[in-house]
């Protein structure tokens, strides 16, 4: 597990223009630090998601830079990237996406069976149990709640320990129970494993839970609370 | 529907989805392709039958013929009669003609015909006003038709030699007959006869009708000839010849009715995709107003535009394929059924209407399921295609039920006898063979990817875990693909079996049939039912060629029976006795042989048996040199030398009735330790007068073998199509799929997947569609080789093929398969490695 007190997730005056000439951001400095949570609060359109997904490495900025895990990501290529997604960041998406075909087991194995990981369904009983679903390990997705749903993309974005975890509206799509037992356990992954919890969210709730609240609005930081 | 709506809800989708429309248009042109070459190419093969002499002499009204040929005497009984009819006689042989420093001489047609009253009047072409004729140089007058002239580079006033059985004689060629599509030589009858020793003999007479009722002048006809001669009109003897060749073009046709079943299945699974990947946009139609019926022409019509557009490039590509096709069926025309010249590729109107209502039939049709599927979801339910698939799930044991009853009635199907003459019910039978394996199909894929998930996982980690899952996911659209390449693998499985096995049949009766060491016939064609005389010096002189054992010899000619033609003999039973092998169906070979020399007795073919119902013991009476002779059936014997059957007695009993018959084959067997080689050179020598065929063994073997292989090469250019059309469908599936889950494979790369697991995912889907398939396409094509060998081809031909699959040929051909289809994947794979995760991932 990632203990360093440096940042996992370091953005410096990033700014990102869209094709059209839209800005997405206009020049953003971010840092997160590992074992907090960090959440990204604002309207629709207010920039979040486009933080977000640069401090997943799944967009790059115009300019600035956005260092993940330690590295740098502009400069990286897909051989690079896919390796940092393998074993530094973990995602988990409003609308779940769960792969359809397989068992809630089998999309918690995933990461380490791409990655060729030795005995990928021990850790992924393990990650199972932590979300509190081990009697659910042969359901399909379409068996599940959607509650349930989350807490398997939680376990499966965990599963292989990574450094950063993302999360874009993560209880966007469940009812206020489901999102409070999702919000505690997102809150775990930051105090149990050290992750570095990024947050995309509308919700007060989950905004609460977060040891750092940004406020964005039109591509800017408006205010950061800790 | 308005334009608009049209233009908007059904072109653009196609034009948006370019490269699976392309796919599915090449489908469907494809399946139509072959069904309209098959057809036009049949068409044309069989050609019009008419007589080559009608140009010449006029229509004719009606034919006088006997087995064994016409005595020359009833001419003058007939011309006697009082009746308003003119009758000709004509002889019709094969001859050879001598070209000028040609190191081989040409085989043409000869025909013998009374020039002088051709010129009478007739009406006819042989008129002396229009074409020159001068009677006093009827003798070695010739007519020629342009086809030969243009072959042999003749013109007019030129001089040909004819060589004859025992005869040389030169003509002059005084007329050329333009529009001709065939090679013909016509001269005088008794200038035919002097040169074909055929004396007092005619082929035929030809009626010309005056004025007046026909019924009563063919009565008149009959009442004046033997019983035994038979009188009929040209078209009865064109009907004589479709009849015959009816079983062999039905059995192309429904070959090339497999593509278009391939086809079929195809675009079910591209409306069935449609219909899936355009839920969103159902649910919104619905929303804002549209009725269920709206929603299902709108695939109908989707389907309707692929048909149309399909069928009319298949239209272009069939006439193409027609012509590539021509050539091959004629010779086996040729070869197995009876003489015939090619005609012209006919694409008629009518041809080109039914083509499209065809193509856009069957994609109707097959839109039909999927399309009603779409016109039945209430708008919130067509969001979620999880449940449908649950649905295809639960449906499984029900198809498992239907494809065992299906496989039943295909089984009690195939006991069933022809309809007739045809195996309808064996076709029937291979219809719900193929039923009973879409139906499993589902729980086939379902179980073999349960069976194969911990293999799958150990051999390909991720990649197979997900594309084994994924498979059964899309149950309803894997299976159908499994189906259709499962369809055309039983194709190409059922028909190699059948043409392996019978290929084997057909090498073991020919180890057995040709034991003599060289063979000898008379120059000319080949063609079944031409049978060129021989002169009766050629035995003798063959006896006294050193190193020759013995010569057997056989007189052949073709004779009608029931109305059917089929091929009469005389041999040596005993010479056959002792030197060759023929199988019987039941019986002692040495006894029935034995009993033939000096009786009335006579042995068949089996498929002469099978059309006649012919047992042993049976009598058979056929006419025979102007009198019905009652020949007892001794035996039925297996022969693969033609469909059309054969009746073989001794020759003594032939002579006894045919005195004059002549020798048409010789079989030459050599002294123990001769050289084969010089041996024939002597004979060369010897018989160098007369026009001569010599084969060494090996050499009729290898030809034998060869005319098979050329029977059976447009099955499998049939054969070739179908996969074609399964590939593409495959390719077009897999690309499907990949479209359909985008956001999966954006997930998975997000996940850490890298571009090769990506491409390994694809591909191993591949593989495993390729697996399933071939598996059931083998299992499919077994029980349909059966049908093929047992039911089809018995019924249709007659003959009995012992079971000999190719297995090495087999696995060969499946492994193709199997990596073709691998292949297939390539480009849907290639689609897949470069999406964008982060843009697939945020589609909402």
């Amino acid at each position: 597990m990632f203990s360093s007190k440096k940042s996992a997730v370091s953005v410096r005056n990033a700014v990102k223009r869209y094709e059209g000439g839209v800005l997405g951001l206009a020049g953003v400095s971010l840092e997160c630090r590992p074992g907090t949570v960090t959440a990204l609060v604002g309207r629709s359109g207010c920039g979040k998601t486009t933080l977000l997904n640069l401090c997943g490495a799944m967009d790059f900025p115009t300019s600035g830079e956005v260092e993940v895990a330690g590295l740098v990501t502009s400069g990286l290529g897909d051989a690079a990237l896919t390796e940092l997604r393998r074993t530094k960041i973990g995602f988990v998406f409003q609308f779940f996406q769960l792969l359809p075909a397989l068992t809630a087991m089998e999309n918690i194995e995933l990461p380490l069976l791409l990655s060729g990981a030795k005995n990928p369904a021990a850790a992924a009983r393990e990650r199972l149990g932590w979300v509190g679903l081990a009697e659910k390990a042969e359901s399909l997705p379409y068996q599940l709640s959607g509650g349930q749903m989350q807490r398997i993309a939680i376990a499966r974005a965990l599963v292989h320990d990574p450094a950063i975890l993302v999360a874009d509206e993560p209880t966007g799509n469940l009812d206020t129970a489901s999102a409070d037992g999702i919000l505690k356990l997102i809150r775990r992954a930051a105090d149990e494993f050290g992750a570095a919890v990024v947050m995309a969210t509308h919700s007060a709730e989950a905004a609460a839970i977060a040891d750092v609240r940004v406020r964005m609005r039109d591509g800017h930081i408006e205010s950061v609370d800790s | 529907m308005s334009p608009a709506l049209f233009r908007r809800l059904i072109l653009r989708p196609l034009r948006r989805d370019r490269a699976r429309t392309a796919l599915t248009l090449a489908s469907i042109a494809l399946g139509i392709a072959v069904v309209i070459a098959i057809e036009l190419s049949g068409n044309a093969a069989t050609g019009s039958f008419q007589s080559s002499m009608e140009t010449l002499v006029g229509k004719v009204d009606y034919e006088i013929t006997a087995n064994g040929g016409v005595d020359e005497q009833a001419i003058a009984k007939l011309t006697a009669l009082p009746l308003n009819a003119r009758f000709s006689p004509v002889i019709e042989q094969p001859v050879v003609v001598g070209v000028a420093g040609a190191v081989r001489p040409a085989a043409t047609t000869l025909y013998g015909i009374d020039l002088i009253g051709a010129g009478s009047g007739s009406g006819g072409a042989a008129d002396s006003d229009s074409t020159g004729f001068d009677p006093a140089k009827v003798e070695t007058f010739a007519a020629v038709s342009d086809d030969l002239a243009a072959r042999l580079h003749w013109k007019k006033g030129d001089a040909i030699e004819l060589r004859g059985r025992e005869r040389r004689r030169v003509f002059t060629i005084g007329r050329i007959v333009n529009g001709q599509s065939t090679g013909w030589v016509g001269v005088d009858i008794a200038a035919a006869q002097d040169l074909l020793g055929m004396r007092g003999k005619l082929d035929r007479i030809e009626v010309f009708a005056g004025a007046g009722d026909g019924d009563s002048l063919e009565r008149a006809i009959r009442a004046a000839v033997p019983v035994s001669w038979d009188v009929e009109t040209p078209g009865a003897r064109s009907e004589e010849n479709r009849r015959m060749l009816r079983a062999f073009r039905w059995n192309l046709r429904i070959l090339s009715y497999i593509s278009l079943l391939v086809g079929a299945f195809l675009i079910y699974n591209t409306i069935a995709v449609s219909v899936v990947r355009r839920r969103a946009e159902i649910g919104i139609l619905r929303a804002l107003g549209t009725s269920a019926r709206g929603i299902l022409l709108i695939f109908l019509g989707e389907a309707a535009m692929l048909g149309l557009l399909g069928s009319v490039l298949g239209i272009v590509l069939g006439r193409m394929l027609a012509s590539a096709l021509l050539r091959m069926i004629s010779d086996t025309v040729n070869a197995l059924f009876t003489t015939s010249a090619p005609g012209a590729i006919a694409l008629s109107p009518e041809a080109v209407f039914l083509a499209i209502l065809t193509g856009t039939g069957v994609a109707v049709v097959s839109a039909l399921i999927p399309a009603r599927e779409a016109a039945r979801v209430a708008p919130a339910e067509a969001m979620r295609r999880a449940i449908v698939e649950h649905e295809t799930r639960l449906h499984v044991k029900r198809d498992v039920v239907l494809a065992s009853a299906a496989a039943t009635v295909a089984v009690g199907l195939a006991q069933l006898g022809p309809i007739d003459g045809r195996p309808m019910a064996g076709y029937a039978a291979t219809l719900f063979a193929v039923a009973a394996a879409a139906l499993i199909s589902p729980a086939f894929v379902t179980g073999s990817i349960r069976a194969l998930r911990g293999t799958l996982k150990r051999l390909a980690g991720a990649a197979g875990l997900i594309a084994g899952r994924s498979l059964v996911a899309s149950l309803a659209r894997t299976s159908i693909i499994v189906t259709a390449l499962a369809t055309a693998i039983a194709m190409m499985v059922s028909v190699g079996v059948m043409v392996g096995s019978f290929r084997e049949t057909v090498e073991v009766w020919l180890d057995n049939q040709l034991r003599a060491d060289l063979y000898m016939r008379a120059q000319g064609s080949a063609s079944a039912g031409v049978f060129p005389p021989l002169s009766a010096e050629v035995p003798k002189i063959a006896a006294g060629v050193p190193g020759v054992e013995q010569v057997d010899v056989l007189h052949a000619f073709e004779f009608r029976y029931e109305g059917t033609r089929a091929t009469f003999g005389g041999g040596n039973m005993d010479v056959v006795r002792r030197r060759r092998f023929i199988r019987f169906l039941a019986g002692d070979a040495d006894t029935i042989l034995a009993s033939l020399p000096g009786a009335d007795r006579a042995i068949v073919t089996e498929p002469f048996s099978d059309k006649h119902h012919v047992r042993t013991g049976d009598v058979l009476k056929i006419p025979l040199g102007g009198r019905e002779v009652a020949l007892t059936v001794a035996g039925i014997y297996y022969d693969y030398s033609s469909d059309r059957g054969m009746v073989l007695v001794d020759r003594s009993t032939l002579l006894k009735y045919l005195p004059e018959q002549p020798v048409t084959n010789v079989a030459i067997y050599l002294k123990p330790g001769a050289d084969s080689v010089s041996v024939r050179h002597e004979l060369e020598t010897r018989l160098a007068d007369y026009p001569l065929m010599i084969a060494p063994n090996d050499v009729l073997r290898r030809g034998a073998v060869e005319v098979f292989d050329r029977t059976f090469a447009v099955t499998w250019a049939l054969e070739a199509v179908a996969i074609v059309v399964a590939m593409l469908g495959a390719a077009n599936s897999l690309l499907a799929l990949v479209l359909d889950r985008r956001r999966e494979i954006g997930l998975i790369r997000y996940l850490g997947a890298d571009s090769g697991q990506v491409r390994s995912m694809i591909l191993t889907e591949a593989g495993l569609l390729g697996l399933l398939a071939g598996v059931l396409g083998l299992a499919l094509g077994m029980a349909l080789s059966l049908v093929l060998i047992y039911v089809v081809n018995k019924q249709s031909f007659g003959w009995t093929i012992q079971f000999h699959p190719p297995l090495a040929l087999l696995a060969g051909a499946l492994a193709l398969v199997w990596a073709v289809t691998v292949v297939a994947g390539l480009y849907p794979a290639r689609f897949a490695t470069r999406l964008q995760p982060a843009e697939v991932v945020h589609e909402e």
